[in-house]
């Protein structure tokens, strides 16, 4: 895959790419003054008597990476699931850049969608559309979201498709794709709404290692771009080496959160040792 | 056999096949409005489209058409025999056709929705653009075989008068005294009418299975 131009967050008003990288590069310093992009303020969530988010408070700056780990059943993808409400929360508030949503209050639709707008989502499933061609995937939704011309949409998409690498299946459809390839254009098609923040639900969970390493490429490229990341995730290197930050999740509580380098090889909570063990000694 | 008893068999055709497709369009038609119903998220709505369903499916095709022509017809408004047969075969139709509708739209995966949510493409392009395109591709054997059982079940409509296949089967063999010949005749075109529809509904299947590939 060449990582040649990047044309990633083009069009975007609330943040320049360089902007981003500015941050990226001195996360401590700039990195406060700055308004963070999402904010969470005691976010919670109940399945019946059931609690899997229990008050989360979380910031994200703008051209953060953040991985989020943690044991199964631990909240993590219900956490991310909940800040664009694909689940909506049902305590707390869920702040996007200058969009923010009580979750006490019902929710309206015209406030859903101006907060998904920002969002972009790639499943652990890739949710691809198998009916429809790979550009068509990609396309879609700028017509119909972003009332772009079927031709800029297009456009669009092939700069995206050539991208991740993937410009010569345009016309295939998913069902011909592996499963990394299949990722990465659901990669491509969550940014082709230029989102201001990219939020991955185990996006290599699905994938034999191997196809794992392409779409990590593709993300550690994206990361490099400045692009603002949420990735849930069991890839311990990931986290490490990409992310700007890594948080530990267990039972619906934040354990631990920090610069990635500092959780990932001195973690401060118990709980997080434990885990950290568990993944090593595999 | 004559001629002319051929010819008089024939003249059912049209009558059989303008049952089939007015009530194969009119269910599949109304079967949209009703499998929405169906799966409305208000209670009320949902529960009134489930009983209607319960109703139209658990009454014989038969009585439907007695209900309508001899029932409705006499007392309530003056309706003609094939309209009274259309209506009644295209209430069945359309509650069958929810059903089937029901059960293509439960086998869409739910991450086809969640990702429609995700990329904000608005209820309407979810349902016309991903739900109703995939939905069609599994809904499409069944509606076909559905067709064809329709085709059979519009000879009921001879019981009230409309001068279909069976019908005019039924005329020649009284006239005829030819019962044996005549029914196997009668069959015969019955089962000439399935076949383009199975034809049809295996090419396009197997067209919409290589298009997709999975």
């Amino acid at each position: 895959m060449d990582g040649a131009v990047l044309h990633l967050g083009s069009g975007k008003p609330t943040m320049t790419e360089d902007d981003a990288l500015a941050a990226k590069g001195a996360p401590s310093e700039k990195g406060q003054a700055r308004k963070p992009l999402i904010k969470l303020d005691k976010l919670s969530k109940h399945y019946g008597n059931h609690t899997v988010l229990d008050g989360i408070d979380l910031e994200v700056m703008p051209g953060e990476v953040l991985a989020i780990i943690g044991p199964s059943g631990s909240g993590k993808s219900t956490l991310l699931r909940c800040i664009n409400y694909l689940e909506p929360p049902d305590g707390g508030h869920v702040t996007i850049g200058d969009i923010s949503l009580n979750a006490a209050a019902a929710a309206g639709r015209s406030e859903l969608s101006t907060l998904r707008r920002s969002v972009g989502m790639v499943f652990q499933s890739f949710n691809l559309f198998p009916h429809m061609t790979v550009l068509r995937n990609v396309s879609l939704a700028q017509e119909r979201a972003l009332g772009r011309s079927r031709k800029n949409a297009d456009e669009r998409s092939m700069q995206l498709l050539s991208r991740v690498g993937l410009a010569d299946k345009a016309e295939q459809f998913p069902g011909r794709c592996s499963g990394g390839q299949q990722q990465r254009i659901a990669i491509a098609r969550a940014l082709a709404l230029d989102p201001d923040v990219m939020l991955f639900d185990e996006p290599t969970s699905a994938l034999d290692p191997e196809l794992g390493l392409e779409v990590l490429a593709v993300m550690r490229e994206l990361a490099e771009t400045g692009m603002t990341m949420i990735v849930v995730t069991h890839e311990m290197s990931f986290a490490e080496n990409v992310s700007d930050t890594v948080m530990i999740m267990a039972d619906g509580k934040i354990i631990e959160k920090g610069p990635s380098q500092d959780v990932m090889r001195n973690p401060q909570q118990e709980r997080t040792k434990r885990f950290l063990r568990a993944v090593h000694d595999r | 056999m004559s001629t002319a008893d051929l010819f008089a068999i024939l003249r059912g055709l049209p009558w059989t096949v303008a049952l089939t497709l007015g009530a194969f369009l009119a269910g599949a038609v109304l079967g949209v409005p009703l499998v929405a119903a169906r799966q409305s998220r208000i209670l009320p709505v949902r529960f009134v489209a489930m009983i209607f369903i319960q109703i139209v499916r658990g009454i014989p095709p038969i009585l439907w058409l007695f209900i309508i022509f001899f029932g409705l017809g006499m007392s309530v408004f003056p309706i003609s025999p094939f309209n009274a047969a259309i209506a009644g075969l295209g209430l069945i139709a359309a509650a069958n056709m929810a059903e089937i509708y029901r059960g293509a739209l439960a086998s869409i995966h739910f991450g086809q929705w969640e990702a429609s949510l995700a990329l904000n493409l608005g209820r309407w392009s979810t349902l016309t653009d991903v739900v109703a395109p995939q939905a069609f591709r599994v809904a499409l054997p069944s509606a076909a075989s559905y067709l064809i059982g329709l085709m059979k079940e519009t000879a009921v409509a001879s019981t009230i008068g409309v001068s279909e296949l069976a019908f005019q089967g039924n005329q020649l063999s009284q006239l005829t005294f030819r019962g044996l010949e005549v029914f196997a005749l009668v069959g015969m075109f019955y089962i000439l009418l399935s076949l383009p529809v199975a034809w049809l509904s295996r090419v396009a299947d197997s067209y919409l299975q290589a298009k997709v590939a999975r």
